[in-house]
C-alpha cells in the first residue's frame, strides 16, 4: 500500500489511526495525575530506597533467625491454637452463611419488588461491609470477653453483609423461566424461592461459602492478636520475645492448614458443582 | 496444491477422520458435506493442526505440514486462515483490533512484538484493515465493539481478519450455520469473492444447495471417510440417498438440528466466583 493511500484512509477515518487530540490530551493528563499521585504518596510516607534497603536487611535478619524452624516446648499449645482458629473460621462462616441466606434473597431484585426496602437493605449491607472483622473483634472482646467466642462473632458479623450481597447478586443472575414454572404450578412465593431459585443459586452460594471458609482461616489467625482466640496470640507473644524459629514453625503449619482446606474445598466444589 | 494422504485422527477406538486422501489444486473452492459427526470439522482442524493427526500426511506446495513445530507451525497457521461457526472474535475488542489480530504473526522481532502487546500497529496495517472492512461494507463499524455487531457482520469481520493474514488457503468450518439465510448469503458471497482472488477455500457446509451453488467441487464424508468427490452436478438427490441412505430433505433437517444442538451454539452463562 502506497503512502498516498494510507493518507487517504487516515483522512477518511482518523480515529482508526489513534485517539483524537482531545483524547490524547486527556490520556496524558490522566497519566500525569496518576504519576503525581504515586510520587506524592511516596514522598508523603518518606519512602526512600535507603529505608527500603535497611528494612530488607532487617527482614533478612529475621529470616536468618527463623532457620531452622522449631516447635519449641509448647507444641501442643500450638496445635490447639491452630485447631481453635480453624474452628472459629468454620463456626463464623457457618453462622454468617445461615443468616446471609434469607438476607440475600431479600436483597435480590427478582425476589423483593419493593424498591425502597431492597435499596435500604443493600445500603445497610454496604455499610456493614465497611467495617473489617478486626474492628468487630476489638468490640466483641470488650462485649463478651477474651476468647474464641469474640472471634467467631467477629467473623460472622463481618461476613454476613458480604455473603448476603454475593447471594443477592447470584439470585439476580438466576433464570426467571424456571421460577415461573413453579409459580405456574401454584407454588407460593416461598416455594418459588425454594424450588425455582435455590437449586440454581445453591452451587454459586456453596462456592462462595467454601472460599470464605478458607479466607477466614487466614483472618482467624490475626484475630487472636487482639485476644479473640486462636493461634494469633501465640504468634504475637513469640514475636514479642523474638522466638522467630517458633514463629516460623507456626507459619509453616498455617500454610499447610490453609493449603489443605483449599484442596479439600476444591474437591468438594468440583464434586457438588462440577457435575452439571 | 494441498495434498492430504491417508490422514486419520482417532479418539480411542473411534476414528473421526479415517484414511482421507485428497488433492486440492490452488484456487479451488471445495465444499465438504456430511452428517454431523462425519469428521468434517476434525478434517479442517487437522489441516491447520489445531488437532494432531494420528497418522497420515498433509503437504502444502510439497512442504510437510504435519512435521511443523513452533514458529514454522505458527507461520503455517497464518498461511491457512480459519473461519469458525461462532466467528471466534474477541467480543470486547473493537472491530478494527479484531481485524488487526490477523497481522500479529507478520510482525517479527522483539520491538514489534512489544508493540503488538501495547496494541501498536503501523498506519499501513491500519489502512489495510480499513480497506478490508470497506470491501465488505463494514467500514462504519470499525471502531465499535465486536459484540454490538450482528452475526453476519461478525462473520464478515472474521473474514477480514483472515484476509489480513494474507493466506493462501481459507478453512471455513460451518461459517453460515449460525446465520439467517440473508446473512448466510452475504458471508458465502464474501468467501466466493475471496476465492476469485486466488485463495483456495475449503468450506464445511450442511446445506447441500449452498454447496452446489458456490463450490466447484464437493467432497462428501461419512463416518470419517470420503464417500464422494466430484462436481456438484454429479451430486443428484438420488446420489445423496445412495450415499447416506436418507433423502436430501432429511439430510438437511438433521444437519440443521445438529448444528443448533451443538454445545457452542448456546453456551450457558457462567456465574463468576468472587
Amino acid at each position: 500500500m502506497i503512502p498516498a493511500e494510507i493518507d487517504a484512509w487516515r483522512a477518511r477515518m482518523p480515529r482508526a489511526f489513534g485517539p483524537s487530540p482531545r483524547g490524547k490530551a486527556l490520556r496524558m493528563l490522566g497519566g500525569v495525575a496518576f504519576l503525581a499521585w504515586l510520587i506524592g504518596t511516596l514522598w508523603m510516607f518518606e519512602v526512600t530506597p535507603q529505608r527500603i534497603w535497611n528494612g530488607l536487611n532487617g527482614l533478612m535478619v529475621i529470616v536468618r533467625l527463623m532457620i531452622p524452624p522449631s516447635p519449641g516446648e509448647l507444641w501442643l499449645d500450638i496445635l490447639r491454637g491452630i485447631g481453635e482458629s480453624l474452628a472459629m473460621a468454620f463456626l463464623g462462616t457457618c453462622i454468617a452463611a445461615v443468616i446471609a441466606l434469607p438476607l440475600g434473597f431479600l436483597g435480590a431484585r427478582n425476589v423483593v419488588t419493593n424498591t425502597l426496602f431492597r435499596f435500604s437493605l443493600r445500603r445497610f449491607f454496604d455499610g456493614m461491609r465497611g467495617v473489617d472483622s478486626l474492628i468487630w473483634a476489638l468490640a466483641y472482646v470488650r462485649a463478651v470477653g477474651l476468647g474464641p467466642l469474640a472471634g467467631v462473632l467477629a467473623i460472622a458479623t463481618a461476613d454476613i453483609a458480604v455473603l448476603a450481597k454475593l447471594f443477592a447478586e447470584a439470585t439476580e443472575n438466576a433464570e426467571k423461566k424456571q421460577a415461573e414454572g413453579i409459580a405456574a404450578s401454584g407454588g407460593s412465593s416461598l416455594m418459588v424461592m425454594r424450588f425455582g431459585l435455590l437449586p440454581q443459586v445453591a452451587p454459586v452460594m456453596l462456592g462462595h461459602v467454601l472460599y470464605f471458609f478458607e479466607s477466614n482461616t487466614r483472618s482467624a489467625t490475626i484475630l487472636g492478636v487482639v485476644g479473640a482466640g486462636g493461634i494469633g496470640l501465640q504468634i504475637a507473644e513469640r514475636i514479642r520475645v523474638r522466638y522467630w524459629d517458633e514463629v516460623a514453625f507456626i507459619i509453616i503449619l498455617m500454610v499447610i492448614t490453609v493449603a489443605a482446606i483449599d484442596w479439600i474445598s476444591g474437591r468438594v466444589r468440583r464434586r457438588l458443582i462440577g457435575a452439571r | 496444491m494441498l495434498e492430504i494422504e491417508g490422514l486419520s485422527r482417532r479418539f480411542g477406538a473411534k476414528a473421526a477422520v479415517d484414511r482421507v486422501s485428497l488433492r486440492i489444486p490452488a484456487g479451488q473452492m471445495v465444499g465438504v458435506i456430511g452428517r454431523s459427526g462425519a469428521g468434517k470439522s476434525t478434517l479442517l482442524r487437522l489441516v491447520n493442526r489445531l488437532a494432531e493427526p494420528s497418522e497420515g500426511q498433509i503437504r502444502f506446495e510439497g512442504r510437510d505440514v504435519t512435521a511443523l513445530r513452533g514458529r514454522a507451525l505458527r507461520d503455517w497457521r497464518t498461511e491457512c486462515a480459519m473461519i469458525f461457526q461462532q466467528f471466534n472474535l474477541v467480543q470486547r475488542l473493537d472491530v478494527l483490533t479484531n481485524v488487526l489480530i490477523g497481522r500479529l504473526n507478520h510482525r517479527h522481532g522483539f520491538l514489534a512484538r512489544l508493540g503488538s502487546l501495547l496494541c501498536q500497529f503501523s498506519p499501513e496495517e491500519r489502512a489495510m484493515a480499513l480497506a478490508a472492512l470497506d470491501r465488505f461494507d463494514l467500514l462504519p463499524t470499525a471502531l465499535q465493539r465486536s459484540d454490538t455487531l450482528s452475526g453476519g457482520q461478525q462473520q464478515r469481520v472474521a473474514i477480514c481478519r483472515a484476509l489480513m493474514q494474507q493466506p493462501r488457503l481459507i478453512l471455513a468450518d460451518e461459517p453460515i450455520a449460525s446465520l439467517d439465510p440473508r446473512n448466510a448469503r452475504t458471508v458465502m458471497d464474501a468467501l466466493a469473492q475471496v476465492n476469485r482472488d486466488g485463495i483456495t477455500v475449503l468450506v464445511n457446509l450442511h446445506h447441500l444447495d449452498t454447496a452446489r451453488e458456490y463450490c466447484g467441487r464437493v467432497v462428501a464424508m461419512q463416518q470419517g471417510r470420503v464417500v464422494f468427490d466430484g462436481a456438484p452436478s454429479e451430486l443428484s438427490p438420488a446420489r445423496i440417498t445412495q450415499i447416506y441412505g436418507i433423502t436430501e430433505a432429511e439430510f438437511q433437517a438433521e444437519a440443521a438440528l445438529a448444528v443448533k444442538a451443538s454445545p457452542a451454539f448456546d453456551m450457558p452463562r457462567q456465574t463468576a466466583l468472587a
